[in-house]
């Protein structure tokens, strides 16, 4: 088994004449979680979003090496990549289904598992064992994982009551539910008090160690990226100016120029 | 307190004197044409009521308000009442059935009361079909009648051309129904909200418009009559029996009488409510029920978690329009007569005003609204046109007391507790 889990190479993306992506390479590599970093605008979500296939790059490729096999992302669009290639993501502003319980939330992660065994439905509609069997086993993993993030006895209320702090870890279990073989975080704490945060710490180095997921992390918050990633790039226009340990990142001079300017 | 009341005597005659801008014209002016000429009688008496019914309501409903501030009298009523069905809604349920069933039989029912019944039914199910597409799925669709009117044009050209029972024909419309619910589906796939709403709406007209152009199928505007009537599984309701022939009433020895069809029929349509209702109910907690209501949360999260938001959205839309397709061909068998006339965008209007004014998803909220619009429509039909004016009254009522819907509490599809204790 190869170490590399994502590789993206000559990855450009055009918006018309604006090129959000220009020409990016960079790996990301099994059980690590690689951060995404960069001022504003630089490219970072459009990544991300090349990546889950909610764009289709202009040009470049991208392909994710599984056990079984290597599978090029360009070929999925949009919800062929959660189904097919197990590449999961959560956004910046947080998409839960507000109005649905905290457990509906982790079922309709398990979707099309759960369409298969209720026979697209017909199964199902007949009340039939092999559905009930299917059900019970989704709901369990859900339970698995909303005992990780303690959110069990709020598991009947409405994702959309619970704390901001809460959702995000939500969103994060979500999309495990789909078992991704690599997590795409959009800023998991934005909004996060230091006490939330360093719990969301602890839940990605869990999901990193224990279920053997890939974890790529775009994430503004410095001492979230520092203490928890393997490997960090660094994006600024478009343009990939360093990968590197976190150690090396914080040393380097193009970083900092990207960040706090040059002297003149 | 004294500006209070000032500011409501205020209110109630600038009440009074709209109700007078709007009601001196509509009411009090009547033309009437003698020879040549057009000539303009007034009525004013019938002005000086309306307008003083205004003004009074006005200034009552204002002290009402300014008695006790906190809820008013209409709301805690309305709100006990849910509290009520959301806990004991089972309850609810099975007694409103009961008493479904048992009603043809009661003292007071007679045609006409069982007439209405049976149209409300109708309403019932049209509108547990749409709730399914509008409610669950969240795609807002303004044709619903086009389903409606392709079940009962399929029924009456089935039945009339091959002369297949109802039982046969019945499964032959609501397939239709659904295949036109694709054909409708796929071309809105990307869109939402309003221009769903537009395109849907347009195909309402489409179908409808289809109807009284194709002459040589559809008879145009003329429709198509002769349609049959339902059997009693082969038994049918005539009066006259030639020989070696049964009909329902020699059969059961019964005394003839055309009550035997329309408590058939109010039974028929029964059945096939309960049986969407049995349906939606269960399909909403299958994945694929959960996925129509995620999607109407958010389609984008949800094609992050794998969900194909096509083929989901597709069978929201084609098994909604095979209930409509059913309801239609329960519509043509019972009129034994359909026009186009009879599909046009009010009857979707009021099909979607029942589900959105029932409370969007609920099924108990969809009975109540039916029988709400449609009963109190229904006591004013003396009064023709102006029942509309009862329509939109009790609209408004909804609207005032229950913005939401009359039942808008959702209830999970699934819970930890139920899961736990199994």
């Amino acid at each position: 088994m190869s170490k590399t889990l994502l590789n993206v190479e000559n990855l450009t993306m055009k918006f018309g004449g604006l090129t959000a992506i220009d020409d990016l390479s960079f790996s990301a590599n099994n059980n690590e979680i690689t951060s995404i970093i960069g001022p504003n605008g630089a490219g970072k979500t459009t990544v991300f979003n090349c990546l889950t296939g909610f764009y289709k790059p202009t040009e470049g490729q991208m392909f994710l090496n599984r056990e079984d096999k290597t599978v090029n992302l360009n070929k999925f669009s949009d919800y062929k990549i959660a189904h097919k290639a197990k590449v999961a993501r959560t956004f910046q502003n947080i998409r839960l289904f507000p109005v649905m319980s905290v457990l509906e939330n982790l079922l309709v992660a398990q979707h099309n598992e759960l369409m298969f065994a209720s026979g697209y439905s017909i199964f199902g509609i007949l009340n039939l064992k092999r559905y009930k069997d299917k059900e019970r086993e989704a709901v369990e993993k859900a339970k698995y994982w909303l005992d990780i993030i303690g959110l069990t006895n709020r598991a009947d209320d409405n994702a959309g009551d619970l704390p901001y702090g809460d959702q995000r870890k939500l969103e994060i279990v979500r999309a495990m539910c789909i078992n991704p073989k690599l997590l795409c975080l959009d800023e998991p704490a934005a909004g996060l008090n230091p006490k939330e945060s360093s719990e969301l710490n602890k839940l990605l180095e869990f999901i990193k160690k224990d279920k053997k997921t890939g974890i790529l992390l775009i994430e503004h918050d410095m001492s979230v990226v520092m203490g928890i990633s393997d490997r960090v790039v660094v994006l600024n226009y478009g343009k990939k100016i360093f990968q590197g340990t976190p150690v090396e990142t914080r040393k380097s001079k193009e970083v900092i120029e990207a960040y706090l300017g040059v002297d003149e | 307190m004294s500006s209070d009341i000032r500011t409501i005597i205020k209110d109630s005659l600038f009440t009074g004197l709209i109700s007078l801008a709007l009601f001196g014209p509509i009411v009090g002016l009547k033309t009437f044409s003698k020879g040549a000429g057009l000539f303009v009688t007034p009525h004013w008496t019938p002005v000086i009521f309306l307008v003083l019914a205004c003004t009074i309501g006005r200034f009552l409903i204002g002290l009402n308000s300014l008695r006790k501030k906190e809820i008013g009298f209409v709301s805690k009523i309305t709100s006990k009442v849910s509290y009520y069905l959301d806990n004991k809604g089972k309850h609810f349920a099975i007694t409103g059935v009961l008493f479904a069933v048992v009603f043809p039989f009661l003292p007071f029912t007679d045609r006409y009361i069982l007439d209405v019944s049976i149209m409300i039914l109708t309403y019932i199910m049209l509108g547990w079909g749409l709730n399914i597409v509008v409610g669950l799925a969240g795609l807002l669709d303004l044709g619903y009648v086009a389903f409606y009117a392709v079940g009962a044009y399929s029924y009456a050209l089935i039945a009339t051309t091959f002369g297949w029972s109802f039982w046969v024909c019945l499964p032959l419309a609501g397939v239709f129904a659904a295949f036109f619910g694709i054909l409708l589906g796929f071309p809105v796939l990307r869109l939402r909200g309003d221009y769903l709403a537009i395109v849907t709406l347009g195909f309402g007209e489409i179908i409808r418009i289809i109807l009284i152009n194709w002459y040589e199928v559809t008879n145009g505007p003329d429709g198509i009559t002769g349609i049959p009537r339902p059997t009693f599984f082969g038994l049918p309701f005539k009066k006259i029996v030639e020989d070696g022939e049964n009909s329902f009433h020699t059969f059961f020895n019964l005394e003839y009488s055309t009550m035997h069809r329309i408590i058939f029929l109010y039974y028929l349509i029964l059945i096939l409510a309960l049986i969407t209702n049995y349906f939606t109910l269960k399909i909403r907690k299958l994945p694929v029920g959960r996925a129509w209501e995620a999607l109407r949360e958010d389609e984008i999260a949800c094609k992050s978690l794998g969900v194909n938001p096509t083929n989901t959205k597709l069978t929201a839309f084609a098994i909604g329009a095979t209930f409509g397709g059913f309801a239609g061909a329960f519509f043509a068998t019972r009129q034994a007569f359909v026009s186009p006339e009879s599909f046009t965008f009010i009857e979707s209007a009021i099909i979607v005003a029942i589900v959105v004014l029932g409370g969007m998803g609920s099924q108990t909220g969809v009975v109540l609204a039916s029988i709400f619009l449609i009963g109190i429509t229904e006591m004013f039909r003396d009064l023709e046109q102006y029942r509309m004016i009862a329509f939109g009254g009790a609209m408004v009522l909804i609207m005032v007391f229950k913005p939401k819907g009359i039942l808008a509490n959702r209830k999970p599809t699934i819970t930890l507790r139920e899961h736990d204790s199994k």
